[in-house]
């Protein structure tokens, strides 16, 4: 009988408190990043709203002044989602040396926080390319390295319902993690190594002014805690769920 | 008797799937007629326009359509005869390093695949290109089609093995194959159309792109090398 306790999944640890203040402090954060994008941070260079600017050699309208505010969402949701990959991978690697199903828990969790700010990252990068390249999509080296990104992540997810034996499903969704982290180096590095590509890079464009930077600041570090917050209450969540099954099972033995 | 080499069960397992193409022609048919009705299908997808544009811009990526494909096909099936006839559990029991089975079986694919191309490229050239004069570059495409070959069926190994025990295979593994050679895919079809085309640009069109598909050759086969002992025994 005392063997069986040991094979009950544990749930509840001192982190779940700090999942809801997170989620509270990084909602706070994301919108007091919200306000400064808006009231803070000037348009890029210092331009004026109320008339066509030269920026950077080239004539940019209030449109696109405006839209460039998106980039304070986009890059932070961005790095969350790389952020996301890598502990799913992180946390795959630990599941394929130890075999606890606690850590193919917390890879599912991570990965389904990646792709949610995938998504997201699509969304507001999607926004963004309408109103400054004119186009809701172009194949850009970013954009399909990205696009691929997120099609491996829904792929991982694919998988896991295709496979039926639990440790079976594990082994392979920690194989597919720690392979799908291998495209992040190359979706950030891609700008970098493909001349072509006009995807901005802020080291390329000259850095940022220190009002932008204390924008990004703000919503990465907001970013970072909603991420945190959601794959804590979530892995909660997901936790609770597997020691119920497993009590169940022990009932009715 | 002592204990054969880890180069001896390389070359065991590779004859036998050798052996057993040979026997059944089961890979080699089955891609090759897959091949040639793609080729086929592009005769109607370009029936009308072959002459007005330029199929040689054009030839590279539709050459490459045709190896994802065909090669979709042929791993989809690499497993099939290991699955149905018992024979994973036989190989799984003798001691040896599962990375030789991962070797063996990418090693098989690598060449079906290679024996395919030998009989695909020129048919699509037959068909589509002869009318025109080609890039005195054009046999450098020797050099994409090899690499490409060599991570598709790297990666493709890995993942037929993951698929061969999941439900709808066939479907799974090319949801999971697309994506993840994807990199490969887009430097190898720009390599392949530098040289069929002819660029001004030879270091950055054909040179660079070559040279990132082999980093990612290279990332893949050992991150799957690595792996491989998960997947086969679980």
């Amino acid at each position: 009988m005392a063997q069986r306790k040991v094979n009950v999944p544990e749930a509840g640890q001192w982190p779940d408190k700090l999942a809801v203040p997170a989620l509270a402090a990084g909602a706070a954060l994301t919108t007091a990043g919200f306000l400064m994008a808006f009231l803070f941070a000037a348009p890029v260079n210092g331009a004026a709203l109320d008339a066509p600017e030269l920026v950077g050699g080239v004539m940019v309208s209030h449109q696109q002044l405006l839209s460039q505010k998106i980039f304070y969402f986009h890059m932070p949701v961005a790095i969350v989602s790389f952020i996301a990959l890598a502990f799913g991978a992180y946390y795959g690697v630990r599941f394929l040396t130890t075999r606890e199903q606690r850590f193919d828990t917390c890879s599912r969790v991570a990965m389904e926080i990646a792709l949610l700010f995938v998504v997201f990252t699509m969304i507001t990068g999607d926004l963004w390319t309408r109103f400054e390249w004119g186009v809701w999509w172009t194949w850009e080296p970013r954009l399909t390295t990205y696009l691929i990104l997120m099609l491996i992540v829904i792929a991982y997810f694919v998988m896991r319902n295709a496979v039926d034996d639990p440790e079976r499903r594990a082994t392979y969704a920690s194989v597919i993690s720690v392979i799908a982290l291998v495209d992040v180096p190359i979706c950030f590095m891609i700008t970098r190594l493909i001349p072509s590509s006009v995807h901005p890079v802020i080291t390329r464009e000259g850095g940022m002014a220190p009002d932008m930077a204390a924008t990004v600041v703000v919503i990465m570090l907001g970013m970072m805690l909603v991420g945190y917050g959601l794959y804590r209450l979530r892995f909660r969540e997901a936790r609770l769920a597997e020691r119920v099954q497993a009590l169940k099972e022990q009932m009715e033995d | 008797m002592g204990r054969p080499s880890t180069f001896t069960q390389y070359k065991t397992l590779l004859a036998k799937d050798i052996r057993q193409e040979f026997r059944t022609r089961e890979m080699l048919t089955s891609m090759g007629i897959y091949a040639l009705l793609v080729i086929i299908v592009y005769g109607a997808a370009l029936a009308l326009t072959a002459n007005g544009i330029d199929v040689m811009k054009m030839g590279g990526g539709l050459l490459w359509v045709l190896i994802v494909f065909t090669s979709l096909l042929g791993l989809g099936r690499s497993f099939a005869h290991e699955k149905e006839q018992g024979c994973m559990e036989g190989i799984l029991l003798v001691p040896l390093d599962r990375s030789v089975v991962f070797l063996a079986k990418a090693t098989a694919n690598i060449l079906f695949m290679l024996a395919v191309e030998v009989i695909a490229v020129p048919l699509f050239y037959f068909f589509f290109m002869s009318g025109e004069p080609v890039a005195p570059t054009f046999l450098a495409i020797v050099a994409p089609l090899v690499v490409g070959t060599v991570g598709m069926a790297g990666i493709g190994t890995m993942l037929s093995t993951i698929t061969m025990n999941t439900r709808s295979r066939d479907v799974m593994l090319a949801v999971l194959f697309i994506p993840l050679i994807y990199p490969l895919l887009y430097a190898c079809v720009t390599a392949t159309t530098a040289a069929i085309a002819g660029t001004e640009f030879w270091m950055d069109f054909f040179v660079m792109p070559l040279v990132l598909a082999c980093g990612y050759d290279v990332v893949m086969l050992l991150v799957c090398w690595v792996l491989y002992d998960f997947v086969v025994g679980a």
